[in-house]
């Protein structure tokens, strides 16, 4: 019972780590990221292939968030042209075509067959639970990390500025700063963090493959989000936990209602995900911590 | 590379490219007119083309059955999800119609795969062989699925130019404001616009099944070159539509020999981002409508 509470929370960690980053991007600064899932993979697939050619882990997760942040770049810049929603699927298409690269690409990440093997963290420690303690204890640490930093950020000038660009990017330039460079600096931090979460899901999965790597993973990520509120850490740290909660919860509940595959089940949860998307967006735009503006 | 190698990947990029013209037309009105990327288009096709499917197979196996199917499902369902959603989220930002859109998609798509399964469908249609000109080869199938693709679009040109109600159409894509101040109710015209957006959506789904399979997957995997097909051709325009949907099913197929079959979705995304580069209102599009 208690590996699988602990397992549970990696995997909540891990989405959490994920939505702060998203939470920048789009809450904050109002750059539609469609493609979270793609840096995801970057981080997952850097760190592992890394590791498994010898690499020491520590290196291999700063390399991790490096590319994953690298790898945004180019998107980035490509923002700067795009007015929202193309932006969104530029993204999205964006990811598409990472999961289409790790499948064909054989030579370098085993294709869909995948990649077995990966090293896990804190290894040392044994098999057991206390690697698993010790993964959640460096991954509450690095969430803990994320937090501070987005709550200093949003109060500092920085994050004053990245919220105005979200409210009125013309404004901001009138008063004479340039908003692209912080678009880009954001994007990057972003897809930073969903490297970092990529890596610890490598190292703890020990198994990766290109179909862990479906959009819905982004559309996870945005759920988190807009249940917690968009453009609040505290609502990111909260939705992450509550969309934890239903996913696994989800699981349970087959034992309630009898005669439900799992197959059914995994219909059943992806209609529930659409259907929160839908209402949230109709009835509560402004999530659950959010104040009604 | 041959040059009947290259008239044959011209015939099946040309015949791909018109039924991608499909879900980039209806794609291309609601950014017209509802002013959004539709990410629902791709689930709307899966849908009518499964209930075609099960249309087909009621009817004991016409497929004007399950044309017919087909198309009622499209419709009904693409005016349903508007009038459940997009419009009680009219007058909010693209955004959030993008976010419910997307909702809907993964809503959509997953009823169909708790009620119909995962396993693939295939439309019942007579087996035939390709016509064989000196190693060019023309796939009878593909000629009908091409003639539909252009019959509908004719159809849509006619309505969109010679009826009043697509005159209104034009008009609210042109000005809403303006339009409504002339008095066009524009409740009416957008009930109109869903349900020709599933019509599109659901011959489009259908063709592609008879050509291959229907998978739960498959429209969601056509957004992609859907909406390359709409930016090519500019956004707004339903002419650029279906030619920036020939252009990217013949870019997409003659690049094959040069990357493999697997890589047809990265050619459309790449493909996307030059025009965002170099020409963001794409072929046709007006400079003030894409940015």
């Amino acid at each position: 019972m208690v590996a699988y509470l602990v397992a549970v929370g990696i995997i909540a960690l891990i989405y959490m780590l994920l939505t702060i980053g998203l939470n920048l991007q789009y809450g904050y600064t109002g750059l539609i990221n469609f493609g979270v899932v793609a840096f995801f993979a970057i981080g997952a697939y850097a760190s592992a292939l890394l590791t498994l050619a010898g690499w020491p882990l520590p290196p291999a997760f700063v390399v991790a968030m490096v590319l994953a942040g690298v790898f945004a770049y180019p998107i980035g810049l490509l923002s700067l042209r795009l007015s929202d929603d193309y932006l969104a699927v530029v993204t999205l298409g964006f990811s598409e075509v990472v999961r289409l690269v790790i499948q064909q690409e054989k030579w370098l990440t085993h294709g869909v067959q995948g990649l077995p093997g990966i090293p896990r963290l804190f290894q040392s420690l044994g098999v057991g639970e206390y690697a698993d303690l010790a993964t959640l204890g460096a991954l509450a640490l690095c969430n803990a990390a994320a937090v501070v930093l987005m709550l200093h950020l949003v109060r500092s000038p920085y994050g004053r500025l990245i919220k105005a660009i979200r409210d009125d990017e013309v404004a901001v330039e009138a008063i004479g700063k340039d908003p692209r460079r912080y678009k880009v600096q954001v994007f990057m931090l972003g897809a930073g963090l969903a490297g970092l979460a990529g890596a610890f899901y490598a190292h703890f999965i020990t198994y990766l493959s290109p179909d862990q790597f479906l959009p819905l993973v982004t559309f996870y990520v945005w759920i988190a989000m807009i249940i917690g509120g968009t453009g609040r850490t505290t609502g990111a740290v909260a939705g992450s936990l509550i969309l934890m909660l239903f996913l696994e919860g989800s699981r349970f509940a087959r034992d309630w209602v009898p005669g439900v595959s799992e197959v059914q089940m995994a219909s059943v949860r992806l209609a529930l995900v659409g259907l929160a998307l839908i209402l949230f967006t109709l009835y509560r735009p402004q999530g659950i911590m959010g104040r009604r503006s | 590379m041959t040059l009947v190698d290259f008239i044959n990947l011209l015939i099946n990029g040309t015949v791909e490219g018109l039924l991608i013209a499909l879900p980039a037309l209806a794609l291309t009105l609601v950014m017209g007119l509802a002013r959004f990327p539709n990410a629902a288009t791709g689930d709307y096709m899966t849908l009518a083309a499964y209930a075609g499917i099960g249309a087909q197979s009621l009817a004991g196996g016409a497929l004007v059955a399950g044309g017919i199917g087909a198309v009622a499902a499209g419709a009904a369902v693409s005016v349903a999800f508007y009038l459940w959603v997009f419009r009680a989220l009219r007058g909010r930002p693209p955004v959030a119609n993008l976010v419910a859109s997307i909702g809907i998609a993964f809503f959509a798509r997953s009823l169909l795969t708790l009620f119909a399964g995962q396993d693939q469908q295939t439309y019942a249609v007579p087996l035939v062989r390709a016509w064989n000109f000196d190693g060019i080869r023309l796939l009878p199938t593909d000629l009908y699925v091409a003639g539909i693709a252009l019959l509908a679009m004719a159809l849509l040109f006619a309505l969109l130019h010679l009826t009043p109600i697509g005159r209104q159409m034009r008009a609210i894509a042109d000005n809403p404001d303006l339009a409504r101040a002339c008095g066009i109710r524009s409740g009416r015209v957008l009930i109109a616009l869903w349900a020709v957006v599933g019509v599109l959506c659901a011959l489009g789904g259908m063709m592609f099944g008879i050509k291959a399979v229907v998978m739960p997957e498959m429209g969601w995997e056509l957004l992609i070159p859907a909406f390359a097909a709409m930016i090519l051709g500019g956004i707004g325009s339903p002419a650029g539509a279906v030619v920036g949907g020939v252009l990217l099913g013949v870019a997409s197929e003659l690049s094959v020999p040069f990357v493999g079959p697997s890589y047809k979705i990265a050619v459309a995304f790449a493909l996307l981002l030059i025009v965002l580069l170099v020409r963001p209102r794409g072929l046709f599009g007006k400079a003030l409508v894409a940015r």
